[in-house]
């Protein structure tokens, strides 16, 4: 099975575990099984925020059941508070 | 062509007198301003001071999809919208949204519907200062909804595009291929 690398920047709460983090998935993952695989990388109270939070790249929101078949550069927005 | 909307993320200190200076208009009899400011205390605690952190191009992309919502809604309004990114002290300017109109309703309803929905949508996130040293990033509101939300409209797009087109849905005619 092919591999594609995955490149996730990371905001707000997840800032303490670095700018970014970097990991493989079969290709053909959609967003939901990425951020399963990002949050056993992530310890503590985060690891299930990961799943209150949205995957994007530099355009937009993507939905949970969006494919990945090949690299992709991506962020974490976790539960946004502006203003 | 002179421009409506002004949507920024600054690393600057923000400025009130360039927001005035944005939306003044002599069309315009009305200029609602709207200002956030950091406070020195959050649920008891005393704070010293806050660190946003933001994600500058989908920010900048929000705040504009917002503003030309509000502009859909109010007409002929003008805005200014711009967000601090870094850290502030207590009583620093995290935000400065102006509306300029003909009269005050709208500038006033524009204001309070930019900041809300910022405060929804807006890729932004708070990390309070403490006395003693120690910070904490806030809770906020989770983009899952709007992700959702988006996801239907797409799908509606999609349907659309292939109605138009003939596209087959899954990608396999370079359609997108959006599940």
């Amino acid at each position: 099975m092919t591999e594609i690398a995955i490149h996730i920047k990371l905001f707000g709460a997840f800032r303490k575990f670095g700018d970014a983090l970097d990991f493989s998935v079969p290709a053909g993952s959609t967003v939901a099984a990425i951020k399963k695989v990002m949050s056993e990388f992530i310890k503590g109270k985060e690891s299930t925020l990961v799943f209150d939070s949205v995957l994007a790249n530099d355009n937009a929101v993507l939905p949970d059941n969006y494919i990945f078949e090949a690299n992709a550069k991506l962020c974490i927005l976790p539960p946004v508070c502006g203003g | 062509m002179i421009q409506s909307i002004h949507t920024s993320v600054s690393s600057n200190f923000l400025n009130i007198q360039n927001a005035y200076d944005f939306v003044s208009d002599p069309a315009h009899g009305a200029v609602d301003l709207f200002i956030g400011a950091v406070r020195n205390h959050h649920e008891g605690k005393p704070v010293t001071g806050i660190t946003y952190d933001i994600h500058d191009e989908l920010a900048v992309k929000e705040f504009q999809e917002i503003c030309m919502e509000a502009q859909n809604i109010w007409e002929g309004i003008k805005i200014y919208l711009s967000h601090y990114k870094g850290k502030l002290d207590v009583g620093g300017i995290s935000v400065i949204i102006a509306v300029s109109a003909a009269h005050r309703t709208e500038a006033f309803e524009a204001c309070r519907y930019i900041i809300e929905e910022l405060k929804k949508r807006a890729p932004v996130w708070k990390q309070e200062h403490y006395e003693l040293g120690n910070s904490e990033w806030l809770p906020g509101h989770s983009l899952m909804a709007n992700a959702a939300q988006l996801e239907a409209r797409l799908l509606q797009e999609d349907k659309k595009t292939q109605k138009s087109s003939g596209g087959c849905g899954n990608g396999a005619c370079g359609c997108g291929g959006r599940k």
